[in-house]
């Protein structure tokens, strides 16, 4: 969000946002859905009833309960509060999914822009590595690299890194590719501008919009293939509260207490949602001459 | 022509090249003891001694790659730990299972995406379009994992209408193994009292499956048919009085065919992939349970496998639709101008 | 607010829904077949090789021994052997068999195959040799004649007898046919069998599904009759909790173990399936690695052991299970209430803590338990809650079955803490007091790897002693021992519980089967 300037001193830029959100009703959700995520990531262990529920604690004489008043999402096997541990778990994801995104995006962009910028042989070199590793499904190449490191939150977060890289390289690539023939770039190297000097004032910050837009909808789709890890069994340890992890805990207690894979599941889907919409409104504001579905 | 099919399949044989290079940096470089990863989660350190010197993993990485590469061409991929046979052997085994889930995933998405998508379109911006531009997005974000357990939970949980898990109830002699696919297998055998229950088991799998691809296919659909929709010639037909629905039924499916089967044959990799969590969910035997089983017992060589088995099929079914939209495409350009 | 209404509207509404009535059980032509499924696979079938509850169910189903064990409290009853005489002295066992007993070739069941059958278990070396190999020797495996059997024991061996039932009788003509390099015909009889038993292989899938076929002309006849006798048995491994319920509720599957306490406790009061509990013999232990790691100090050992929260044990059963008050269960000859059996004293357990390494705790220790088992999972976060408050972290970590054992083998690899249930294989208090020798170390049953030369001492002489009264305060003294030593934390006795469609007859409880495993000779199916 900080990447992108917007000068709100000027009236016109404010009522282009709101015509956005206006004219599009499920960006608003989006920003609606991805706002409420940061909060609960931040603030989510003050509103919740007790936040050691998350780290291992255990009410066994109330466990497996449902919904109701004093524990919204009902409890758990060890008696711990699913609302507690699904709110905490935000934290986790984000983390998650912001460590994937940004490693990912500080690999592939300058390997994107170097191959798009100077392409010949660099760009042969970068690309056909890239495409290597695009040619087997993120999900399965993650699983490989997990069962050979071995399970764990940190691996995980580590193979899907591996796995998102090529992304943002065949996205920065593809940019300055383009920005390399416009006019004004022609014009600073006719006049003796460094690559160095090129780069860092023309090529970089032009490719900052569609970064910005590719990275808001990996963090939900990250979020969502941790999770997936997660739930095979290869994520996070307990007692800590991913999402995916409760959500093969809760396999066992299918389906008589429901609740209990019900809504990790359903905050799994509301983050991955919001930051989808999200993203396709950022393209809207940032990026509107692209082609919209 | 030739030229291009030459170049592409040059770039497929460099990516199953960079794949068979990935796949050795990840067996031999990532984890720590490649050795103890080798010799499997059942070895005594004598045994993991022997496998590092019988393996030659004391060579250098080249040597070691080599070797790697000739075991990979005489088709020895290990064996595996959990289920006692070679790899190669459980591949043969659980690859048609997923073929299958596959390939009905595909056809579901494509027989009922369709139909939507253009659906949608015509009823453009009123709350059925809204309906389903809503329920596309949501493809793309739904945890498959967990719609499946919510499905199991509905269908088989609560109402008992579909089974809990399988490819065939328990006591139910499997046909005879000719294709691997039990619903085919069943009908060529005629049993169709066993393909009805295949099919039974196959259902939910499957649709869980498509569910991404139902998504994508939807929104190219709908994409397609808002086009021709605004198109001239569309509206000089409608200006003559043609009826608006032969219009719809036979120009708007030539033009969004393409892409649309363009679209499913590149999502066929990605939906192999995702085997790996909806075998795992509906207790599905194909090659997602046995990767994802193999990964959990810490049994390393049939995840390679898998992993390998996967990638080189991806890289096909992305070739075959390169292939054939550099063959349909020229005609199809012409034939709307 | 409103959706949670609804949710909670649509949580009383769930509760009056059932899942459809079942479907038939499986029919062979006229014949029932059983279907039984629980989580664990059986990959190596060999009875000479290893033996756990799944392979030891169809061992039993498959092979014959000499003798039986049936019932609760547990008894030996002949079986291919019709009778049997000691020497005086004690050290010789004559064994007269049946003479019509043949195996599924036809070939008969003759002393041969019994002096081959116990030369091999002896030689291999694996799985049941333990029971027998400190008093056993081949050379001491005579076949008198066509129908007798004489072993000569090195020694003295008052419990020879609860163990023969456990040693199962191959045909020698059938495994030395597919013998390759001086291995005893393992590889082939993995996966194969050369048996006499009441069933035979007809479909063999060890990770999914094994069918049996019941032996028409099986030698010993049918206990319910030649009409009731089911067509065959199925064992069907289906690994999660959830969907082998949902298989038992449809009728998919008739019979199931290895599930949660909850489920029992609501199958109990589903309509078409009843619950067979019975007080259980099985310890539940979480052995500790005496040779690694911290809890190589008894000390620290101790510490563990006071910070434990037992209650939490009974809470997780839902109350179908008995605190240890020994390492031998009650009911078992020689068992007393152990003085100082540690319960939750956390001030107790920081005491022992002060004297170790890490008065402060601020270590981490690996609780690994069998990935499928519910129950081991959520006791190892009851450790991980409990041992917070001795600043000690868990690590809980789910392991398929044959990597646990695996790993446990030798003390360099054992996790810390390994949570397993260990069957005594017969009523004789010799078997448990045996898991805690230096000769466990080796087998699933001495993953602590525990090496107290006085309590091996102590052992032995226990085993062979003649004088009950004089036994009895042996074992008393070994039971102080063992629990001074601490070699595991131990926590309870379950009830063993079995859930099965009420059409499910003859099913006969014998606590010295393995956890989940039943007998399903005498087994059928009623007529609806």
């Amino acid at each position: 969000m900080s990447g992108i300037a917007l000068r709100t001193r000027s009236p016109r830029r404010l009522r282009f946002l709101v015509w956005i959100f206006a004219r599009n009703p499920s960006t608003l959700l989006g920003l609606l859905l991805v706002a409420a995520f940061l909060v609960l990531a931040a603030f989510g262990w003050l509103i919740v009833p007790d936040p050691r529920d998350a780290t291992g604690a255990m009410h066994l004489a109330s466990k497996l309960l449902p919904p109701s008043a004093s524990h919204w999402f009902g409890t758990d096997e060890m008696g711990d509060d699913i609302f507690t541990r699904v709110v905490m778990g935000t934290r986790t994801s984000l983390w998650v999914g912001l460590t994937i995104t940004v490693i990912a995006a500080l690999v592939g962009t300058p390997l994107g822009v170097a191959a798009g910028y100077f392409g010949g042989r660099t760009r042969a070199v970068i690309m056909r590595i890239t495409d290597v590793f695009l040619c087997v499904p993120g999900l399965v190449l993650a699983l490989a690299i997990v069962a050979a490191l071995g399970p764990g939150i940190l691996h995980g977060v580590v193979a899907l890194a591996i796995v998102w890289w090529p992304g943002y390289v065949r996205l920065i690539e593809a940019k300055a590719l383009t920005l390399r023939a416009e006019p004004f770039v022609e014009a600073a190297r006719t006049m003796g501008a460094s690559d160095a000097r090129i780069l860092a004032t023309h090529i970089l910050p032009n490719c900052v919009s569609p970064l910005v837009i590719k990275a808001s909808m990996d963090m939900g789709l990250a979020i969502l293939a941790a999770a997936s890890l997660g739930f095979i069994g290869l994520g996070a340890k307990p007692p800590a509260p991913e999402w995916g992890a409760m959500i093969a805990t809760a396999r066992s207690y299918m389906p008589e207490y429901w609740w209990y894979s019900f809504f990790p599941g359903l905050f799994i889907f509301l983050t991955v949602l919001g930051f989808n919409l999200f993203g396709d409104g950022l393209r809207d504001i940032l990026d509107p001459r692209s082609a919209r579905g | 022509m030739l030229g291009v099919l030459s170049r592409r399949l040059g770039l497929t044989l460099g990516m199953l090249f960079g794949l068979v290079v990935i796949t050795f940096l990840i067996t031999n470089v990532a984890p720590a003891d490649p050795a103890a990863l080798a010799a499997g989660p059942d070895a005594t350190p004598d045994m993991v001694a022997t496998i590092r010197h019988e393996y030659g993993l004391d060579k250098p990485l080249p040597i070691q790659f080599l070797r790697y590469v000739g075991d990979l061409a005489r088709g020895r991929l290990g064996h595996s730990v959990v289920t006692g046979h070679a790899v190669t052997t459980d591949l043969a085994r659980f690859l048609p299972a997923s073929l299958e889930l596959v390939l009905l995933a595909m056809v579901f998405a494509v027989v009922v995406g369709v139909p939507v998508g253009m659906a949608a379109a015509v009823r453009r911006n009123r709350a059925f379009d809204h309906l389903v531009r809503i329920l596309a997005v949501s493809g793309m974000a739904l945890p498959e994992f967990w719609v499946g357990l919510l499905l199991l939970l509905v269908f088989s949980g609560w109402l008992g209408w579909l089974p809990t898990g399988g490819q065939l109830s328990v006591a139910t002699a499997p046909p005879a193994p000719i294709t691997g696919m039990v619903l085919l297998d069943a009908l060529l055998e005629g049993r169709f009292a066993v393909f009805a229950e295949a099919l039974r088991h196959a259902i939910l799998p499957a649709f869980v499956l498509s569910l991404p691809a139902l998504a994508a296919v939807v929104r190219v659909n709908r994409a397609e048919m808002i086009e021709v929709l605004q198109s001239d010639y569309v509206t000089a037909a409608r200006a003559h009085g043609v009826a608006p629905s032969r219009i719809v039924g036979v120009l708007a499916l030539k033009n969004a065919m393409l892409p649309t089967l363009a679209m499913i044959g590149l999502r066929f990799g990605w939906m192999l992939g995702s085997t790996v969590l909806v075998e795992t969910v509906f207790d599905w035997p194909g090659i997602g349970l046995y990767a994802v089983d193999s990964a959990v017992a810490g049994d390393f060589k049939p995840v390679m496998g898998a992993t390998l088995a996967i990638g080189v099929l991806f890289m096909l079914a992305n070739l075959l639709v390169d292939i054939a939209y550099g063959w349909l495409d020229p005609r199809v350009r012409t034939a709307s101008s | 607010m409103r959706r949670r209404d609804l949710l909670l509207t649509g949580s009383a509404a769930m509760i009056g829904l059932r899942p459809r009535p079942a479907a038939a059980f499986v029919r062979e032509g006229d014949r029932k077949t059983l279907v039984f499924s629980g989580n664990q696979p059986v990959p190596v079938l060999d009875p000479h090789v290893k033996y756990d509850y799944s392979t030891r169910m169809m061992q039993q189903s498959i092979y014959d021994a000499l003798a039986k064990y049936v019932d609760n409290p547990a008894r030996v009853i002949p079986w291919l052997a019709k009778n049997w005489e000691t020497s005086a002295d004690g050290l010789t066992w004559t064994f007269h068999l049946v003479e019509t007993a043949k195996f599924h070739n036809g070939d008969p069941v003759d002393a041969e195959a019994v002096r081959y059958s116990f030369e091999r278990g002896l030689k291999l070396n694996k799985g049941v040799a333990w029971m027998l190999k400190d008093d056993l020797d081949p050379s001491g495996i005579v076949a008198v004649d066509a129908h007798t059997v004489r072993m000569q024991l090195r020694r003295v061996f008052p419990g020879f007898l609860s163990f023969v039932p456990w040693w199962f009788i191959v045909n020698p003509k059938q495994v030395t046919a597919h013998q390759a390099n001086d291995d005893y015909g393992q590889q082939w009889l993995a996966v194969n069998e050369a048996g006499s038993g009441p069933f035979s292989i007809r479909r063999w899938d060890p990770q999914a599904v094994m069918d049996l076929a019941a032996v028409a002309d099986y030698w010993k006849g049918w206990p319910e009759g030649e009409q009731k006798r089911p067509g065959g048995v199925i064992y069907r491994v289906i690994r999660e909790p959830a969907p082998r319920k949902a298989a038992l509720q449809r009728g998919e599957v008739d019979m199931v173990t290895d599930m949660t306490p909850q489920d029992y406790d609501q199958l109990a009061k589903t309509a078409g399936i009843k619950v067979s509990s019975n007080p259980g013999m099985t310890p539940f232990t979480i052995m500790l690695n005496t040779q690694h790691g911290p809890t190589s100090d008894v000390n620290f050992r101790k510490a563990l052991a006071y910070a434990t929260d037992y209650n939490a044990f009974l809470q997780i059963e839902n109350g179908a299970a008995r605190l240890l008050d020994s390492p031998i269960p009650a009911g078992m000859f020689g068992h007393i209430a152990v003085p100082d059996m540690p319960r939750q004293d956390v001030a107790k357990a920081l005491e022992y803590l002060a004297k170790t390494q890490w008065p402060k705790g601020g270590v981490t220790l690996e609780y690994a338990y069998v990935a499928g088992l519910e129950v081991e999972r959520q006791i190892g976060l009851a450790m991980l809650n409990a041992l917070q408050k001795l600043d000690i972290t868990v690590n809980v970590t789910a392991v398929p079955w044959p990597t646990l054992v695996a790993r446990g083998l030798k003390a360099e690899t054992a996790p810390a803490m390994i949570a397993v249930y260990v069957t005594p294989v017969s009523t004789d208090p010799d078997v448990v007091a045996s898991q805690y020798t230096s000769s466990a170390a080796g087998s699933y049953w001495g993953m602590h790897h525990l090496q107290d030369p006085e309590l091996d001492k102590m052992v032995a002489a226990a085993r062979i002693e003649p004088d009950q009264a004089k036994r009895k305060t042996q074992y008393a003294a070994i039971q102080d021992r063992i629990v001074a030593d601490q070699p595991a934390i131990f926590g309870m006795v379950e009830d063993r519980r079995w859930a099965m469609r009420d059409y499910v007859q003859g099913f006969d409880f014998c606590p010295v089967r393995l956890t989940g495993e039943v007998d399903f000779y005498p087994m059928w199916i009623a007529a609806s």
